[in-house]
């Protein structure tokens, strides 16, 4: 039960990046290694806005939200747009995006200076007593608006144009181009909204983990560790992934030494790649080139 | 055979390329300048340190040509980013050497690049400094060429140690240190010390640099009825450490060490961090007139406290200066002997002199508590006596 | 395939010329900073080698090439320091072990495409690092190995970074040579098959699962020797020289010099190395602009930068056309053969 609610919040922050790596290949086909970096981006803009400045917290969040989505925009635009024009392999999306990556933590090493920046939370730090559990307040809201930003997405995907030419993309992109629907919109679409996932996670994560340069780099390798286990390219998938690892994780290190915990816990997503090659919440084998 | 013989012209024209390409290397030297190459991480994990290592330098650097305090010489400090990255540290070493033919070289902060930059210092024969890395093996290799401006790890621990035990009255104590060589040798070293002052330790766990999760190791300390932890790592970890004990509901004293000892600490620990007790080689409150003027200077250049690694960095710019100063050339060889015979020279962490091995036993280590957001001196120690 | 179109009547002088001009090399570059790069380079691209022959010809992508580098080194080193093996040993001991390794990931691999095979190399690469911290009696922890010994042969130490140029291009060499004749025999077209199309190559009737695990075997092998001979070179190891980052920058070199020739490899490695030394000069700014002149690379050159080579040689060829089609004929009798 501890170890339950220790894993929930970061859970839900894997769950928050893992999304954004699913949905952009769900709809492009690639992977995004600039993910982590826009966790990291939406923590510093949220930190600026929030401390520097002094706009309330949900403002932050928002307006943040919003500055990364249109760097993931700005990012499909640059790499794999001019990449698919020159149809390149999609190796090169990934070396394109990791120069992304690199850009953006050193742009904030030279914005933010090298040291760790505190992010005071906006529902206080004083643990609330939930039975025999000590939980902070922080923790509750990350759960409470990681699921709803989840929804959010869902809704958005079920029920918007946009959306549904984005799922229609994502089943069948040849499909969907001769259908009319403008392939390149969604995908601009898809990293949009990606960053602006990996955005509020940056900015809910600060209060507990501090804000860094290269905080990215850690979120965004397990992000992508949940999207895999989770199935690449299913959405409710990355959801169940993220949620899997923050737990794995909790009890690994109550349970296992400390310092072998991540060798074993990747040893485990080898061992369950091996099983289960597309991901263990996945159901339908998708084929990928 | 034909690409075999295409392969080997593209590696012929390109190395030979490279060769044309690159300048050759010019050695002047301007009057009398004494060039201190430095190496250090200004990007990547550790860049806060190797940050302020250099901003701690420059000014030392600026401060001693201003005020003519080297004689005639003059400083030149030529930095380089390893990126914490030991082949890096050994091509820039390579670069400070070859190229810009520094007389001595201050670095690095990881133990790991210092080790390689040791290889290169030790084979041109050129002395070297090392203002940040604890690491034990640095000065086991019988290296003459290396000393240490760092505070030894092991008399920070048994200082700690001591203070549990005869002050405190603890029995039950826990270590949670990082797993990476500076935690590493503070685990050994703590645990060394305990034994020494009959402590037990009940458990010893270390953590993965950039873990943030540390409730699950903090869960086993309280069952086991640990009445103190031990931290041994740098200040971002120190204070989610601080924050989860607290969350958990445990309320024993914590420990730790100079690499976590800076302002920053209680800016993100906030409440959690009252009342921990560190060691560390000056408190930037201190009225000591060297420590005031090098905070002073320091904080109006820069906007912050500095921490332990910038003013061990600051005094081992000191040390050069007035080794140069003394043999008033920069003969390698000589330029070593009057380093290794530094004494009665007063600076920020205490009077350096280095033992045969280099590691300065003129530092003071300081017993400090935090109190209200703050460090206050508990006790101080000088290493020699 | 790709170099048909030169003549071939000054070969023999070509290659003389060539040897003796690499032999030089050292010579020429007195300042010893640069030889230190050039032997560095010379390191990387037999890593870079072993990763294009595994993703370059098979098409399997690996983010964890530093973790075999890291087995290598510390294979190497452990038996030099521990049992005074002599270096060629130790060399060849690390390429076995490496190779080893590579076989267990490649085995779990095997069922793996794309993303999923990219996380579990980034996931065996981290292993490696986790343990090399961990497992302090042996490997001394996050400080690392110091005091690698310098290699011998026959009572002559290869310590200074000139000696090292020629041991180290000598491997190199032989590195490539053994490349070549793999890319050219049954196996090379068999690796080139099951990228262009797995599943026609296995309907073929060829086993592919053998292939694979091969690929990652020689990739690793390459790792491995290279491996050995960085931890001599450097003198020192510790975990800190084998991280993600460094899998990711050889899978940079790989991509950027272009991963499908042996001859992009060492393109990559001699770019990416220099470009990251020569960008110095900016200080904190220097990353910035290594990202970007990776994006751009990414973005131009789909190819690598070797894939510049055709696009030149077809500006030649339109030269000597008469030449060239008198050479094609030649080739196409080559490979018939």
């Amino acid at each position: 039960m501890y170890y339950l609610a220790n894993g929930l919040p970061i859970g839900a922050i894997y769950a928050l990046v893992a999304l954004g790596y699913s949905l952009i290949y769900a709809s492009a086909g690639v992977l995004n290694w600039s993910q982590g970096d826009m966790v990291m981006l939406g923590a510093y803009i949220g930190y600026s806005l929030h401390r520097l400045l002094g706009l309330n917290y949900v403002l932050s969040l928002l307006i943040s939200m919003l500055v990364v989505a249109c760097v993931g925009m700005l990012v499909e635009r640059t790499v794999l747009h001019s990449l698919r024009k020159r149809s390149s392999p999609s190796i090169n999306v990934v070396i394109g995006t990791l120069g992304v990556a690199i850009i953006c933590r050193n742009v904030a090493l030279a914005i933010w200076g090298p040291d760790a920046q505190p992010f005071p939370s906006p529902v206080g730090s004083t643990p609330i007593n939930i039975g025999n559990l000590r939980v902070l307040p922080q923790d509750i809201l990350i759960v409470a608006l990681g699921v709803a930003l989840m929804l959010l997405l869902q809704y958005f995907l079920k029920y918007t144009r946009e959306g549904k030419a984005l799922r229609a993309v994502a089943q069948d992109r040849m499909a969907a181009s001769l259908m009319g629907v403008d392939v390149g919109k969604a995908d601009m679409l898809a990293f949009a909204a990606s960053a602006a996932m990996g955005a509020a996670a940056g900015i809910l994560i600060a209060p507990l983990f501090f804000v860094t340069f290269n905080m990215g780099a850690g979120i965004g390798l397990k992000g992508f560790v949940a999207a895999v286990v989770g199935g690449l390219g299913n959405i409710p998938g990355a959801i169940a992934g993220g949620f899997f690892l923050g737990l794995i994780e909790s009890l690994a290190s109550g349970k296992i030494s400390s310092g072998y915990r991540d060798a074993i816990a990747f040893s485990v997503l080898i061992m369950v790649l091996w099983l289960k090659p597309s991901g263990l919440f996945s159901r339908t084998t998708k084929e990928t080139v | 055979m034909n690409k075999v013989r295409k392969l080997f012209t593209s590696l012929l024209i390109l190395v030979v390329g490279i060769a044309v390409i690159l300048p050759p290397c010019s050695g002047s030297s301007s009057g009398k300048a004494l060039k201190i190459g430095v190496v250090g991480p200004e990007t990547g994990g550790s860049a806060q340190l190797g940050q302020s290592q250099r901003r701690a330098i420059q000014m030392a650097c600026d401060e001693i040509n201003e005020g003519k305090l080297a004689g005639d010489w003059k400083l030149e400090p030529y930095f380089q980013d390893d990126e914490g990255n030991p082949t890096k540290a050994a091509s820039v070493t390579n670069k400070l050497l070859q190229e810009t033919r520094v007389h001595t070289i201050i670095g690095a902060i990881n133990s790991s690049c210092t080790l390689a930059v040791m290889v290169h210092t030790q084979r041109a024969g050129i002395p070297q400094i090392t203002a940040g890395s604890t690491g034990a093996s640095i000065t086991e290799q019988g290296n003459k060429w290396i000393f240490r401006t760092a505070v030894n790890d092991s008399h920070q621990a048994s200082a700690l140690m001591t203070y549990a035990s005869e002050t405190l009255n603890l029995k039950k104590v826990s270590t949670f240190t990082a797993a990476d060589d500076y935690g590493q040798s503070g685990a050994k070293l703590l645990k060394a010390a305990a034994d020494k002052a009959g402590i037990e330790v009940v458990v010893e766990a270390t953590y993965n640099s950039g873990d943030k999760d540390f409730k699950p190791q903090l869960l086993s300390m309280k069952e086991k009825g640990t009445e103190a932890i031990f931290l041994w790592g740098v200040y971002i970890e120190a204070a989610l450490i601080a924050n989860q004990a607290r969350l958990l509901g445990m309320d024993c004293q914590i420990f730790g060490a100079s690499g976590m000892a800076s302002p920053k600490l209680m800016e993100l620990g906030g409440e959690a961090v009252e009342g921990m007790i560190l060691t560390q080689s000056f408190l930037p409150e201190s009225d000591n007139p060297w420590v005031q003027k090098f905070v002073d200077n320091y904080k109006k250049k820069f906007g912050d406290n500095p921490i332990p690694h910038a003013a061990q960095a600051y005094d081992s710019v000191y040390i050069l200066a007035d080794a140069v100063k003394r043999i008033d050339t920069t003969a390698p060889a000589k330029l070593r002997d009057a380093i290794a015979g530094t004494s009665g020279l007063e600076l920020v962490t205490g009077s350096p002199e280095f033992n045969p091995t280099g590691d300065d036993v003129g530092k003071r280590v300081l017993i400090t508590r935090i109190e209200k957001g703050a460090f206050g001196l508990v006790e101080a120690i000088v290493i020699g006596q | 395939m790709k170099s048909h179109k030169l003549t071939s009547s000054l070969k023999g002088l070509h290659k003389w010329v060539l040897i003796a001009v690499v032999l030089s090399i050292p010579f020429v570059v007195t300042n010893l900073y640069y030889l230190h790069l050039i032997n560095l380079i010379g390191i990387y691209s037999l890593v870079v080698i072993g990763l294009n022959i595994l993703s370059g010809y098979t098409g399997q992508v690996s983010m964890g090439q530093a973790g075999f580098f890291a087995v290598g080194t510390y294979t190497s080193a452990l038996l030099m320091m521990k049992l005074q093996a002599p270096f060629w040993v130790a060399t060849v001991m690390a390429a076995i072990v490496a190779a080893i390794f590579g076989v267990v990931i490649a085995i779990p691999a095997l069922r793996l495409t794309g993303p999923y095979l990219v996380m579990a190399t980034v996931g065996f690469g981290e292993i490696i690092r986790l343990v090399l911290v961990n497992w302090v009696p042996v490997t001394k922890g996050a400080a690392g190995l110091t005091g690698i010994p310098a290699p011998s042969f026959f009572g002559f130490t290869v310590f200074s970074e000139r000696s090292f140029f020629y041991l180290i291009y000598a491997v190199v060499a032989l590195g490539i040579l053994v490349a070549v004749r793999i890319s050219r025999s049954k196996i090379g077209r068999t690796f080139m098959a099951i990228r262009e199309d797995e599943l026609a190559a296995e309907s073929m009737g060829v086993p592919t699962n053998i292939y694979k695990v091969a690929a990652f075997a020689i990739g690793a092998a390459y790792a491995g020797v290279a491996g050995s001979i960085f931890g001599s070179f450097s003198g020192v190891a510790s975990p800190d020289g084998f991280t993600f980052d460094d899998s990711v920058g050889f899978l940079c070199m790989s991509v950027i010099g272009g991963n499908r020739s042996i001859f992009g490899a060492l393109i990559g490695s001699i770019t990416l190395t220099l470009l990251s030394e020569l960008l110095r000069f900016m200080q904190s700014y220097r990353l910035i602009v290594y990202g970007a002149i990776l994006l751009l690379t990414a973005i131009f050159m789909p190819q690598g930068l070797s894939g510049l080579g055709p696009i030149l040689r077809e500006f030649l060829s339109r030269r000597k056309r008469d030449k060239k089609s008198y050479d094609d004929v030649q080739c196409s009798q080559r490979k018939g053969r």
